[in-house]
């Protein structure tokens, strides 16, 4: 009996402790990024960047770290929920109105949704693909097309240019009918090509001078080129594209995760470790390919349609090659298939070329030892894939 | 025994540029029966397993299910039709857990896609909770011990086990017809045992499934199938009971007697 006590209480010790845990790490990851963003001199930005290496060494070399953090979030997923949403929102006050670092937030926001639906494929499915960025043009495009032609609000363009990227999401999807994987991301890279030369040369387009004066969206009256007052505070008015893309972002966490859990994922993944043996389970691999194409590119629709009207001003030169790249190296850097990694490798890899302006004329250098450091040294990324959990395990 | 043929090949030739890695060959297998298939090294016995599942296209010959011929069928929808199978070299999703592995197997099963996973999550949710429950029971029904490390990622697993897998996996499906390509290949002798025990009672639980094992085991051979085809370079040699297989000069020296040279 008194045994069976101690353990009731040990296991409301536990998650206590869990909770707290929980919170801490929580409130560690919104610090660290709050210093980051606010970070001027470079000195600080590396002896920051060198913490945080410091404690990927340290949770790799001491896995039970690692496993009680992930243990504690697993038993307190609603609270960890709630405090991220609630971390999340309080965020911009806490930049004491920097409208740049309230900048890079959109901006890493966005790509955290390119990340996650570069995910998809890199991470679960394992189909490289090289034109993520080229759906990410083709949705700004079309939502800023649809606006400026035919005066159609952001509300109403988000959802159109969603559909219109998942389109040709499909039709670069087609050729993963008939090509194998090496020539795949041959196809994908040509795509991107042929999207960027295409916005470039197009009457319609606006050619290499893009598209200027994309109308600014409101939302009941309220404009989101002004200021943000939440209980009195006011926000610059970045603040309205930041919580704008959170809600995105956290759409595609949902979108993610679901998916993850699901038959698709599972599908997706048996593909990715074995094509034969999954067509052998009765999956039509090529239909999932071009699904994760599909998926793919729809999310990239809606950051897209976001960043085209958050800057008011696109140019072919927004969705070239290179952001395809970095898309591809935030996946490979955080993590596949692992929701979380993807996020942060998406804002370490958009802040901190910002941070390191010294360096801006590298970029692409640093993309590509960045992406041969981690193959090298942390070859499953920041936050590995994990094995599925059922029913607590 | 005279239950309905479930499973048949006509004529079946399959040609890789010059080599001819099967010739004529025509079989028949029949509701709840197991069917050998013994050969050298080369004789055309995984060929066979890939054309009856869509894997290759014969060159010419059919292959017929229950009446409907599957010439030209993908290989997913011939899972969906019932034909199930292992890999001689096995091919389990290393990287997912074994009880993901099995739940994998019930693809062809279960329906929801896209649109269910993201917004009739309770109905995705209930299926795939179904199929885990039945993957849980299928792996308990293969073997305990599998059972109790079905959240272990599937490459961690010993050789014995992976195999078991790889048949709780192709059971997964529901298949009217399993096909073993070699299922004791790296076992030693008390793991084949308990390989020949863990088939006898997947028989006995389903007695309507019938079954191709490709084996180079003679004792399996000798305990197991009813009926027993001899393969060598593409040709079928013999079929029957092992017994009177056995007693085929052609046979011994072609296989048996090699197999038996090989042992000594
Ligand atoms: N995809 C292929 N391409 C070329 N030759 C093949 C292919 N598959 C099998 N073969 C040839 O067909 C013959 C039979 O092979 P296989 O069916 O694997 O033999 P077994 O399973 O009886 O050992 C061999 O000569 C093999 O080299
Ligand atoms: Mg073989």
């Amino acid at each position: 009996m008194s045994t069976q006590s101690i353990s009731t209480a040990s296991a409301g010790a536990f998650s206590v402790s869990g909770l707290m845990i929980v919170v801490a790490s929580e409130l560690a990851g919104a610090a660290f990024l709050r210093e980051f963003l606010l970070a001027e001199d470079w000195r600080y930005v590396v002896a920051l960047l060198a913490a945080f290496g410091v404690a990927l060494v340290v949770m790799q070399s001491v896995p039970a770290i690692e496993r009680r953090i992930e243990n504690a979030f697993a038993a307190q997923r609603r609270a960890a929920t709630i405090v991220a949403v609630l971390l999340v929102f309080a965020f911009p006050f806490a930049l004491g109105g920097n409208t740049y670092a309230l900048h890079l937030c959109v901006i890493a926001q966005l790509y955290a949704v390119l990340a996650l639906a570069l995910n998809f494929q890199l991470g679960s499915a394992n189909i490289p693909n090289f034109a993520t960025g080229a759906s990410y043009g083709i949705g700004a495009y079309a939502s800023a097309l649809l606006a400026l032609n035919f005066g159609v609000s952001f509300w109403l363009a988000l959802p159109a240019a969603a559909i219109v990227a998942t389109l040709s999401g499909f039709l670069l999807g087609l050729p993963s009918m008939r090509t194998r994987d090496s020539y795949l991301a041959l196809v994908t890279i040509a795509f991107g090509v042929v999207v960027h030369q295409l916005l470039n040369n197009l009457e319609f387009t606006g050619g290499p001078n893009g598209l200027v004066g994309i109308p600014v969206p409101e939302l009941f009256g309220h404009s989101f080129a002004s200021p943000l007052v939440i209980f009195g505070v006011q926000l610059p008015s970045q603040a309205n594209f930041y919580y704008l893309s959170a809600v995105l972002v956290a759409i595609s966490i949902l979108f993610a995760g679901r998916l993850h859990n699901s038959r698709v994922g599972l599908a997706w993944n048996a593909l990715r470790a074995d094509d034969l043996a999954a067509r052998c389970q009765g999956i039509n691999t090529t239909w999932y390919k071009v699904l994760a194409f599909a998926v793919d590119a729809f999310l990239a629709g809606f950051a897209g349609t976001i960043y085209a009207f958050y800057v008011g001003y696109i140019s072919p030169d927004n969705f070239t090659f290179l952001v395809s790249v970095t898309i591809m190296t935030m996946v490979i850097a955080g993590g596949m298939d692992n929701i979380l990694g993807v996020i942060v490798g998406a804002f370490l890899l958009t802040l901190l070329p910002e941070k390191l302006r010294a360096f801006s004329d590298y970029r692409i250098l640093f993309f590509g030892v960045t992406v041969i450091a981690f193959l090298m040294i942390r070859p499953q990324g920041i936050f590995p894939q994990r094995l599925r959990r059922y029913g607590g395990h | 025994m005279e239950a309905p043929v479930v499973l048949s090949g006509e004529g079946l030739t399959m040609r890789f540029g010059g080599i001819v890695a099967m010739a004529e060959v025509s079989f028949e297998l029949r509701r709840g029966e197991i069917l050998g298939i013994i050969g050298p090294n080369g004789a055309g016995k995984s060929t066979l397993l890939n054309i009856v599942t869509g894997i290759y296209r014969p060159s010419s010959g059919e292959v017929w299910l229950e009446g409907e011929r599957l010439n030209g069928i993908p290989s997913h929808r011939i899972v969906s039709r019932g034909i199930a199978r292992t890999f001689q070299s096995s091919r389990l999703f290393t990287d997912l857990s074994v009880l993901d592995n099995v739940i994998i197997g019930r693809h062809s099963r279960t329906r929801s896609g896209v649109f269910d996973a993201i917004f009739r999550r309770g109905r995705a949710d209930r299926e795939l909770a179904e199929s885990a429950a039945i993957a849980e029971e299928l792996l308990k029904g293969v073997s305990r011990d599998l059972f109790d490390q079905r959240h272990r990622a599937a490459g961690e697993l010993p050789q014995a086990d992976r195999r078991r897998l790889e048949i709780a996996r192709a059971l997964a499906s529901e298949p009217k017809v399993l096909l073993l390509d070699e299922p004791s290949s790296g076992m030693d002798d008390a793991d084949t045992d308990a390989l020949m025990d863990d088939i006898r009672a997947i028989c006995a639980a389903r007695p309507e499934l019938s079954m191709m094992i490709i084996e180079h085991d003679m004792r399996l051979v000798a305990a197991l199938p009813h009926r027993v085809m001899v393969l060598d370079y593409g040709q079928k040699l013999a079929d029957g009971p092992y017994e009177e297989i056995r007693r085929i000069p052609r046979v011994q020296e072609a296989y048996l007697g090699r197999k038996a040279a090989q042992h000594a």
